[in-house]
């Protein structure tokens, strides 16, 4: 497509950047602005015209999340994307590696850093979040027993169950049992001072409804989080 | 991009270092720009999720063009402005809000005229130009553009917002576009 009046090629590069140049009609100019370098340097000319005028719109600011979404897909983040993930090297060095920062933070406020801790407060403590760094769960170990809480909850599902891990410095992630996608839950699995021997971190990953059929996580990482352990643990 | 924000040299420098691939640039380009850039497509877009994905789209793509980003053209503010409307409003014509909503004056001669391009002097529109003439329309010419400006109405968006008829909305749209082009070219803004 070729357009030479000068007002019609006005008309119509006003209207794109305007934004009611629509539909299939819009779809027909960016084409036509990709092949007519003048065209291209006209829908310029009226983005400088109109676009200052955004300038008056009140800032809202985006989620948090946002930006290391960005830089995931940028392929900068130092957090991992969220699937595929297990037999991920680089994941678990950030696992184990990258939280230290809050993992101290939470000691701190969990336990204080002043005085033995009371003889009921919890062993370990961690904080389960997104790849995008949002807070999801709160996990407690006190005298063999797991609690979980979800602080975010997921919306519910008939098909999928969540299942939490403990991960180890070396070797295989160990199943902890099902937790649930909103609410608390208290989890008393068997040998469970065991299980978490040498557990640098909780995960917790998508499976099939009850669970992973294999033993070990198949589906995409949903929150995951350094353990911190009190002093007596 | 506005009072308070970081000026437009700033966001220029910025611009250069992210071009030479300059994370920590880019992060604070992010932190200067997002939040005005957010609103711009949430008014368009009208949903939160949808303005996250634009906004997404945005900066990946402003990271990646950086390099083309010229100081010579455009504001900075206004080359990532554009760049997050345009997405905003092809993110409108992918979902349910499609419509052919062009104005038939134009689709009419929307066909192959055969010849060459004219060439286009260059010359960057003054800051306030456009609001100064803005200020020269007809209040409905300003308020329909306004509206399809900020909130990406269509033009039987429009009709339904402002309840005039569907042709008088355009004509209002391209007459007011018209004097705004007369206006910022007299005022030496820019030359034909």
């Amino acid at each position: 497509m070729r357009l030479t009046d000068p007002d019609l090629r006005h008309a119509l590069a006003a209207s794109y950047v305007l934004g009611t140049l629509r539909g299939p009609a819009r779809r027909r100019f960016a084409r036509a602005v990709q092949a007519d370098p003048g065209l291209a340097r006209l829908v310029t000319r009226w983005e400088d015209y109109l676009t200052p005028l955004a300038e008056n719109v009140a800032p809202v600011a985006p989620p948090a999340r946002l930006w290391p979404s960005i830089e995931a897909r940028l392929g900068h983040a130092r957090t991992p994307r969220p699937a595929g993930l297990w037999g991920n090297v680089s994941f678990w060095r950030w696992l184990g590696t990258g939280f230290a920062t809050a993992a101290i933070a939470l000691l701190a406020v969990t336990f204080g850093l002043r005085g033995p801790p009371p003889a009921d407060a919890p062993a370990l403590v961690a904080v389960l979040s997104t790849p995008e760094q949002a807070p999801r769960m709160v996990i407690e170990e006190s005298r063999g027993v797991l609690k979980v809480r979800v602080t975010a909850p997921w919306p519910p599902s008939a098909t999928q169950d969540h299942e939490l891990w403990v991960v180890p410095r070396e070797g295989a992630p160990r199943s902890l049992g099902v937790v649930p996608l909103a609410g608390e839950a208290q989890l008393r699995p068997a040998q469970l001072e065991r299980l978490l021997e040498g557990g640098i971190a909780f995960a917790v990953s998508l499976e099939p409804r009850g669970g992973s059929p294999t033993g070990a996580p198949t589906g995409a990482i949903l929150c995951s989080g350094p353990i911190a352990r009190s002093k007596r643990a | 991009m506005s009072a308070g924000a970081p000026e437009a040299d700033d966001l220029a420098r910025l611009l250069e270092r992210v071009s030479l691939g300059e994370r920590a640039a880019f992060a604070e380009l992010y932190r200067a720009t997002s939040a005005k850039l957010f609103a711009v497509s949430l008014r368009i877009v009208r949903e939160r999720q949808l303005a996250e994905e634009v906004l997404q789209d945005s900066y990946v793509a402003i990271w990646n063009h950086a390099a083309e980003y010229s100081r010579a053209k455009s504001a900075p503010g206004t080359w990532m402005a554009a760049i997050v409307r345009n997405r905003s409003l092809d993110l409108l014509r992918r979902g349910s809000r499609e419509v052919e909503d062009v104005d038939e004056v134009l689709a009419g001669r929307l066909v192959d005229e055969g010849a060459a391009p004219a060439a286009d002097l260059e010359r960057r529109a003054g800051e306030h130009a456009v609001r100064e003439c803005l200020g020269e329309l007809e209040p409905d010419q300003r308020q329909s553009i306004a509206l399809a400006f900020y909130h990406g109405l269509s033009h039987s968006e429009l009709a339904g917002h402002l309840r005039r008829p569907l042709g008088t909305v355009k004509t209002h749209i391209r007459r007011g576009l018209a004097r705004l082009r007369e206006c910022l070219e007299r005022t030496g803004a820019v030359e034909r």
